[in-house]
C-alpha cells in the first residue's frame, strides 16, 4: 500500500464518508472528495489507459487539465463519458468506471500497441492508411476507432433537464484565487453587480490547495472571510461549479453552471447543467497558473504528478500520493511541494533540482543539483527513479514541475496571441484593452503579494486602489529545462494522445514545422485536454528542433470551449417535445373534437383531416371534398397571415408591393393580389379586402406570413419612409373558417344577423363587417379557393370554437361536414389554384398564367426585373393541367415530363408534375405541372418519367382548371 | 456580438436578421434603359473588408429595420441608426 | 360591442390553480393569466408621434405599454372607445382575442426571465412600466415590468399554450403557485 489517508488536515468532512464505487470496487471516501482524491486515498493510482499506446495511466493533475484520469461516470441512461476524475465531487453512491481497455483495466490487450510503438509515430496514420481509399472508411477507420477509443457514450437519452440562461453584470470575474477575490471584493464595496466565477466546487482557487498566509492567517481563513462578505451583498452573485469556457465578441461569456453533477440524481424541478451568456461590461480574468510536467523517460507511470497536484492532495484533501516522494523540479514549486509533505509526515526522498544552484530552503530534504530523471521505473505504479547518473532511487511517488504557464485561453479566444516571457518561462495574455484585464498569476505575476495587488488593481473600477492585506510571498524563480534528451524511456509530451518526446522533431524534419500543422500531424495539443499541460513543452521542443525562439514558433490557435461543454448543454431545454414551440389556432378544439388528424405546418398545428371509422386519409380527404362539393363544409383556415394595413397611403403601399392595382378597389370588397420579389419572382399571394378608404386587410399564405410582414417592414422603411402607413399582424385575432359548398349560404344565413347574403345583399368579393349570432361583430369574405360558392368568415379569436360549433349545428339539416387542409388541397388542384408547389420561388406571374394582373402603369416590387427576357422567354415553364393517358394509372409529384417519344434525359426534360391529387369528383388522379411553353401545348400526350420509381407513363396536358370549368358553382 | 437598437436599446446578435448592403439604393425609374442600374442594385454585392453599412431587422424585437455600420474584421460597431433615418438622410445628401 | 358570448381564454384548460414545482417555503414565482382582457395595437399617424404620446399620458384608465417605434398596446379600454379617441393620430388594431397575458410575480421573478430573455431587467435599468419587445424560447414576447417584481408577459394567443409550458417549467425549481 502506498496512497493513504492522512490522519488529519485536508478540507474534507471526516464526519460525513460516502460509498462509492470504481471498476466494480466499493470505496469509502468523504464529503470534499474528488474521484481523484478518493481513489489515491484508497492507494488507487491505476485510473485509465492511454489512447494510443493503452499505456496504464493514473491522475497526473489536480484539476480541469487532467489528461489521464477520464472515467465513465454513472451508468444506464445517466453515463458521461470522458470525465475528470479529478473535477468529480464524490458523492455517496457514485459509479464509475475507467475506459480504453479491453479486456480490464489492469490486463489491456491494446498495450501490446506500445511493442510495436515504433509503428505508432508521429503521422502513423498517415503514412499508413493512405492507400487504398476505400480501404480507409471500410477498415482502417472502424478497426482504429474501436481500439483507440476513449470512453462510450450512452445509447439511451439523457433523462436530464439543461437550460440557458443570461446574465448581466458590471464585473465579471473569472477564477477565485487571491487575485479573482480580491478583485471582486473591491469591486462589490463600490456597489457594482459582480459575477464571481470559478469552475470547481469550492470558491478560493490556489487558497485551497496552497499553505499560504495573508492578513496574518491561513489563506484558506482569509478566503472564507471575503466570500462571506461577497455572500452577504446583494450586488454580488457567486458562481461556483461554473466554467467560463469563451470569451466572445463584446465582452460577452459563455458559462457552464453544473447545477447537478455532484448528486446522483438531480431533482425532478432542477437542472442538470446551466448554458449562461453573461453580458459583462469589464471583466477579470484571475483563472491563474498552470503548471507543467518536465519530459522525461517514464513520466507517465502512474505515481507520477504535478508537484503541485501531489501536495494540493495533501494540502486539500488530506490523500497521500504516496510514503515515498521524488521531487523532479527546474523551479522553486517542487521545494514547496518537499516542504508540504514533509508536514504532513511524508517522506521526501529527495528533491532532483536541474538547475546548477539554485537557492531555496529544502526543509531539510536531500537536493541534487543539475540533476534529471532519465527514466521511471515501474508499470503500474511507481517503484523508483533512475538519474542520469545511472543513480537508482526507489520510491512510490514522483513530484514533477516544468514551471507555471499562465492560463492566457481566454484572452486568446478572439484570434490575439500570447507573448513568451522568458522572466517567468511562460506565455503571458495579450493586452485586449482594459474590458477585460488579466490579474494574479494569469498575468505572469507569480508572487502572492503580486496577485494581490494586481487583484486589487484590476477591481477597482473607479478612485484610488486601496491597500492589500500583508501576506507571506514565495520566491519564484525558473530555469527552463524541456526535455531530458538522455532519457531511456518513453518521455511523453502530450499524456492524453501518446505523442512523445521524438514526434516533434520527428514531424519538423519531415517539413511540419508550423506548429498548427505539427499539431495535427502528432497530435499534440489535441483531444479533451487540449493540451493544456503539454503545449508549452511541445512548442519549445519544436523551437529547438528548428532554431527558433519560443515566440517564433508561438502558440496554437485557442479556441473555446476550455473544457469540454456537453451537447445536452448546447441544446438547452429546446429538445424532443420542446425542440420548437408549437402553434395551435383558436379552432383546434372544435377540430380535436372532431377527431381531426393535426399536421404541423411550419409551427402551426392543422386540422388536415377528420376520418371517421375505418377511413385512411385518402378515403376521408375525399369523402370531405364530395360532401364539401354536394352539400357544404366548414375548414378552420385560421393561420393565413392576415395584416391590418391603415394610413393615408395604405392604397399607394399596396400599390407598390402588389404586382395588381389595390388603389382602385371599392370599399366592402376583396381583390387577389399577387406579390412579386425584387428580381420578378413570385413571391405570395392572397386576397386583400378594402375595410374603409384606409384600412385594408391583407391575407398572406400560411408559409409566408412572416416573412411578408418583414419585407413591408423593409420596403416602406428603407425605401418609402415618406409613405403615411400602418402595419400590424393581426393574424392571431381572429378565428377565420371557410365555408363553401352549395349549401353555404343557407348554413351562413341562419347565423348572420339582418344582411341578406344573396347576390345583392352580399356580392362575390364583398368583404364586410357584420353581426352574427344576435350581436358578435364578426367579418364576413365572400371568396373562394374550393371553386365552390363559398365565404370566409371571420371572428374574434376567444369566440372561435363557439361559432365553429354554431355553424356545424346551423348545417346540420344540410348535411355539413368539417374539411381539413388534404380536402382543401385536392379541391384547390382540381380548380387550377396555383399554392406552394407552383409558389416555389422559380415561377413568375406568367408561369402561372397570372401575367395580366401585373400593372404597367405603377411601379412596384419585382417589376423591372420580371420584364427580363429570361423572364418572359415563350419556353419558360408554365402551369398547366396534367392526368393521366389511362385513368387508371397513379401519377406523382416530383415526376418529369418527356415528349411522348424521348426517353430520359436532362435534355430531353419538358417539366416536371408540381402537385397532385386523386379527384373524387372526376375519379383519377390528377395534377399541375410546371411544362414549358406549356399554354400551347393543351391536350398533348406526353411521357411521365418517374426517376425514383424508374417507371413511365404516359399524360395528357391539359388546362390547369380541371372541374367545373365554367365557374358555375363559384357563382351559383 | 451587440448591437445597439436605437429603441429597444442594447441586445445580442440572435435578436436581428440581416439584409446585406445598405449603401445601394432602390432605382426609381422604370425606364427600361436603367436595367442596368436594376441590376446592379438587385445582384451585385462589394465584399467589403473595414467598414461596412448594413441593414438589420430587429426581428425578434421591435421589428425595426436597423443599419449598423460595424468593421467586417473586428466587428466593432461604429454605429446604429433607423433605416427610415438612413433613407432619410440619404435623400436629403 | 355588448359581451354576450362567453370569452374562452386558450389557457382555459392550461394554467391550472395550485402549487406545483419545488414545494420548500413560500413559491418563488406567482403566475396567473389575465383573461378576458382588452388590447389594442396603436400605432402613430405619420408626423402625429408627439400628438399621440400626450393623448395617451392624458387618458384616464387606459393602461399604456411601449410597444416598438411610436406604437403602444393600449389596454383595459373597449376598441370602438379607442378608435373614436385616436381617430387621426392612430392606426388602431384590436387584439384583445390575438394576444394572452400572463402575469409573473415574487422574489424569484428574474431568476426566471433570465432562462429566456437577453434583456436585462435589473431594476437599475429596467424600472416599473417599462416595456420590451424580446423573444424567450423562440417564442416572441412583450414584457412590462408592472412592479418591483412583478412583470407582464403578453405573447401571441396561438403560442400561449406552449409558452405557458416553458415558462412553467423554468420556475418549477423554485416552486410556483398558479392563481
Ligand atoms: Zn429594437
Amino acid at each position: 500500500m502506498t496512497g493513504f489517508r492522512l490522519d488529519k488536515g485536508g478540507l474534507i468532512d471526516r464526519k460525513a464518508p460516502l460509498y462509492f464505487t470504481f471498476d466494480g470496487r466499493a470505496f469509502t471516501g468523504f464529503a470534499g472528495d474528488t474521484l481523484a482524491s478518493a481513489l489515491i486515498s484508497n492507494d488507487v493510482h491505476l485510473m485509465g489507459r492511454s489512447f494510443k499506446y493503452h499505456r496504464p495511466r493514473g491522475v497526473i493533475s489536480a484539476g480541469s487539465s487532467e489528461p489521464n484520469a477520464l472515467v465513465e461516470l454513472r451508468e444506464g441512461a445517466r453515463k458521461e463519458a470522458n470525465t475528470r476524475a479529478t473535477m468529480i465531487e464524490l458523492h455517496d453512491g457514485l459509479v464509475a468506471k475507467s475506459q480504453n481497455h479491453w479486456p480490464s483495466l489492469e490486463f489491456d490487450i491494446g498495450a501490446l500497441n506500445s511493442l510495436a510503438s515504433a509503428m505508432f509515430v508521429a503521422g502513423f496514420y498517415y503514412k499508413t492508411f493512405m492507400w487504398p481509399k476505400s480501404f480507409w472508411e471500410k477498415i482502417y477507420e472502424p478497426i482504429i476507432r474501436k481500439a483507440a477509443g476513449l470512453g462510450n457514450a450512452s445509447k439511451e437519452a439523457d433523462p436530464d433537464k439543461y437550460e440557458k440562461a443570461y446574465a448581466h453584470c458590471d464585473l465579471l470575474v473569472v477564477g477565485s484565487g487571491p487575485a479573482g477575490l480580491i478583485a471582486a471584493l473591491m469591486a462589490a464595496r463600490s456597489g457594482a453587480r459582480i459575477i464571481l466565477a470559478d469552475e470547481s466546487s469550492t470558491l478560493g482557487g490556489s487558497l485551497l490547495n496552497e499553505n499560504e498566509e495573508i492578513g496574518g492567517m491561513s489563506g484558506h481563513a482569509w478566503a472564507i472571510g471575503v466570500i462571506g462578505e461577497l455572500g452577504s451583498k446583494s450586488n454580488v452573485t457567486l458562481m461556483p461549479r461554473t466554467t467560463i469556457f469563451g470569451w466572445y465578441d463584446d465582452n460577452i461569456f459563455g458559462a457552464v453552471e453544473r447545477v447537478n453533477d455532484h448528486v446522483l440524481e438531480p431533482s425532478p424541478y432542477e437542472p442538470r447543467q446551466r448554458y449562461w451568456r453573461i453580458m459583462a461590461k469589464r471583466a477579470v480574468m484571475a483563472t491563474g497558473a498552470e503548471e507543467r510536467p518536465i519530459v522525461f523517460g517514464g513520466n507517465d507511470v502512474p505515481g507520477v504528478m504535478t508537484a503541485g497536484a501531489l501536495r494540493t492532495y495533501a494540502n486539500r484533501y488530506a490523500a497521500a500520493a504516496g510514503k515515498s516522494v521524488v521531487v523532479f523540479t527546474n523551479n522553486n514549486s517542487g521545494y514547496r511541494t518537499a516542504r508540504d509533505m514533509n508536514a504532513h509526515g511524508v517522506h521526501v526522498e529527495v528533491i532532483i533540482d536541474s538547475r546548477k544552484e539554485p537557492n531555496v530552503d529544502a526543509g531539510g530534504v536531500p537536493v541534487i543539483r543539475g540533476g534529471a530523471i532519465v527514466n521511471v521505473r515501474g508499470g503500474k505504479r511507481v517503484s523508483g527513479v533512475e538519474l542520469a547518473d545511472h543513480r537508482m532511487i526507489p520510491c512510490d511517488a514522483v513530484a514533477m514541475s516544468g514551471g507555471w504557464s499562465p492560463i492566457v485561453n481566454l484572452m486568446c479566444h478572439r484570434g490575439a496571441k500570447p507573448k513568451w516571457d522568458e522572466r517567468i518561462a511562460g506565455f503571458v495574455p495579450p493586452d485586449v484593452g482594459d474590458r477585460f484585464v488579466a490579474a494574479g498569476s494569469a498575468a505572469g505575476r507569480m508572487l502572492l503579494s503580486e496577485c494581490l495587488a494586481d487583484g486589487a488593481r484590476a477591481g477597482t473600477l473607479k478612485g484610488k486602489t486601496p491597500a492589500i492585506p500583508k501576506c507571506r510571498d514565495e520566491a519564484f524563480a525558473v530555469t527552463p529545462l524541456w526535455w531530458v534528451k538522455e532519457s531511456t524511456g518513453k518521455a511523453f509530451v502530450d499524456y492524453q494522445n501518446d505523442s512523445t518526446a521524438k514526434d516533434l522533431p520527428l514531424a519538423a524534419q519531415e517539413g511540419y514545422r508550423d506548429i498548427e500543422l505539427a499539431k495535427r500531424y502528432t497530435t499534440a495539443g489535441m483531444a479533451t485536454d487540449q493540451g493544456k499541460l503539454g503545449n508549452v513543452n511541445a512548442i519549445a521542443i519544436l523551437a529547438e528542433a528548428t532554431g527558433r525562439t519560443m515566440d517564433q514558433v508561438g502558440t496554437t490557435t485557442f479556441r473555446p470551449y476550455y473544457t469540454p461543454v456537453s451537447f445536452g448543454a448546447i441544446a438547452g431545454p429546446f429538445v424532443g417535445h420542446h425542440f420548437q414551440p408549437v402553434r395551435k389556432t383558436p379552432l383546434h378544439d372544435w377540430a380535436d373534437e372532431l377527431g381531426a388528424v393535426f399536421v404541423e405546418t411550419g409551427l402551426w398545428m392543422r386540422s388536415s383531416w377528420f376520418p371517421q371509422a375505418g377511413e385512411d386519409w385518402l378515403a376521408s380527404a375525399s369523402r370531405e371534398v364530395l360532401a364539401t362539393r354536394e352539400r357544404v363544409g366548414l375548414c378552420d383556415v385560421s393561420t393565413l397571415g392576415k395584416i391590418d394595413v391603415q394610413g393615408k397611403d395604405a392604397a399607394e403601399f399596396l400599390n407598390r408591393l402588389y404586382c395588381n392595382t389595390f388603389s382602385t378597389l371599392d370599399v366592402g370588397k376583396a381583390r387577389y393580389g399577387l406579390m412579386l420579389r425584387e428580381d420578378g419572382i413570385v413571391f405570395d399571394d392572397g386576397t386583400t379586402s378594402r375595410l374603409a378608404a384606409d384600412h385594408f386587410l391583407m391575407t398572406t399564405t400560411t408559409a409566408n406570413a412572416a416573412r411578408v410582414m418583414s419585407h413591408m417592414e423593409f420596403c416602406h422603411q428603407a425605401h418609402w419612409p415618406e409613405l403615411d402607413v400602418q402595419y400590424v399582424s393581426v393574424t392571431e385575432q381572429w378565428a377565420q373558417m371557410a365555408i363553401a359548398g352549395p349549401k353555404a349560404r343557407a348554413t351562413l344565413q341562419k347565423i348572420v344577423d339582418k344582411v341578406t347574403l344573396d347576390d345583392t345583399g352580399f356580392p362575390y368579393l364583398a368583404a364586410k363587417e357584420i353581426s352574427i349570432l344576435g350581436g358578435m361583430t364578426a367579418r364576413l369574405f365572400r371568396i373562394s379557393f374550393s371553386g365552390e360558392h363559398a365565404y370566409e368568415l371571420a371572428v374574434p379569436a376567444d369566440y372561435g370554437n363557439l361559432v365553429a360549433r354554431s355553424i356545424m349545428q346551423a348545417g346540420e339539416e344540410f348535411g355539413i361536414t368539417p374539411y381539413g387542409i388534404e380536402a382543401l388541397s385536392i379541391m384547390r388542384i382540381e380548380k387550377g389554384h396555383v399554392a406552394g408547389g407552383e409558389l416555389n420561388g422559380t415561377t413568375t406571374a406568367g408561369d402561372l398564367g397570372l401575367g395580366k394582373m401585373m400593372s404597367s402603369k405603377k411601379d412596384y416590387i419585382g417589376r423591372m426585373m420580371a420584364a427580363r427576357e429570361g423572364l418572359t422567354d415563350k419556353n419558360r415553364q408554365c402551369v398547366v393541367g396534367i392526368r393521366p393517358f389511362d385513368a387508371a394509372d397513379k401519377i406523382r409529384a416530383g415526376s418529369h415530363i418527356l415528349k411522348k417519344e424521348d426517353a430520359p434525359s436532362m435534355a430531353a426534360d419538358q417539366g416536371y408534375i408540381s402537385s397532385v391529387a386523386w379527384s373524387p369528383m372526376l375519379n383519377m388522379w390528377l395534377g399541375l405541372a410546371l411544362l414549358s411553353n406549356g399554354r400551347e401545348r393543351h391536350g398533348e400526350v406526353v411521357k411521365i418519367f418517374d426517376g425514383v420509381r424508374k417507371i413511365h407513363m404516359f399524360g395528357v396536358i391539359c388546362d390547369p382548371m380541371q372541374y367545373d370549368r365554367e365557374n358555375k358553382k363559384l357563382h351559383a | 456580438m451587440l448591437i445597439k437598437c436605437p429603441h429597444c436599446g442594447t441586445r445580442p446578435v440572435e435578436e436581428f436578421t440581416f439584409n446585406g448592403d445598405a449603401s445601394i439604393q432602390r432605382p426609381t425609374s422604370n425606364d427600361p434603359a436603367t436595367m442596368d442600374q436594376w441590376f446592379d442594385y438587385v445582384y451585385l454585392r462589394d465584399n467589403p473588408k473595414g467598414r461596412f453599412d448594413e441593414y438589420a431587422h430587429h426581428s425578434s424585437g421591435c421589428r425595426a429595420w436597423l443599419v449598423v455600420t460595424r468593421d467586417t474584421q473586428t466587428h466593432e460597431i461604429f454605429n446604429v441608426v433607423t433605416a427610415r433615418d438612413y433613407a432619410k438622410k440619404r435623400v436629403a445628401s | 360591442m355588448p359581451d354576450n358570448f362567453q370569452r374562452v381564454s386558450p389557457l382555459a384548460d392550461i394554467a391550472i390553480q395550485g402549487r406545483f414545482g419545488a414545494d420548500h417555503g413560500a413559491p418563488g414565482v406567482t403566475l396567473s393569466v389575465r383573461h378576458p382582457v382588452l388590447i389594442a395595437t396603436v400605432i402613430a399617424r405619420k408626423g402625429k408621434a408627439k400628438a399621440l404620446a400626450d393623448a395617451l399620458k392624458s387618458w384616464r384608465g387606459a393602461t399604456v405599454q411601449w410597444a416598438g417605434a411610436e406604437q403602444y398596446f393600449l389596454l383595459d379600454k373597449p376598441f370602438d372607445e379607442v378608435r373614436k379617441k385616436l381617430e387621426g393620430l392612430a392606426s388602431c388594431s384590436d387584439q384583445s382575442h390575438g394576444r394572452v397575458i400572463i402575469r409573473i410575480e415574487g422574489p424569484k421573478v428574474r431568476q426566471v426571465l433570465c432562462k429566456g430573455t437577453p434583456v436585462d431587467l435589473h431594476e437599475s435599468g429596467f424600472e416599473i412600466g417599462k416595456s420590451a419587445l424580446t423573444q424567450m424560447a423562440h417564442v416572441g414576447v412583450h414584457l412590462t415590468r408592472v412592479g418591483r417584481d412583478a412583470f407582464e408577459l403578453s405573447v401571441f394567443r396561438g403560442f400561449s399554450e406552449s409558452f405557458w409550458e416553458w415558462l412553467t417549467e423554468k420556475a418549477e425549481e423554485f416552486g410556483y403557485q398558479v392563481i
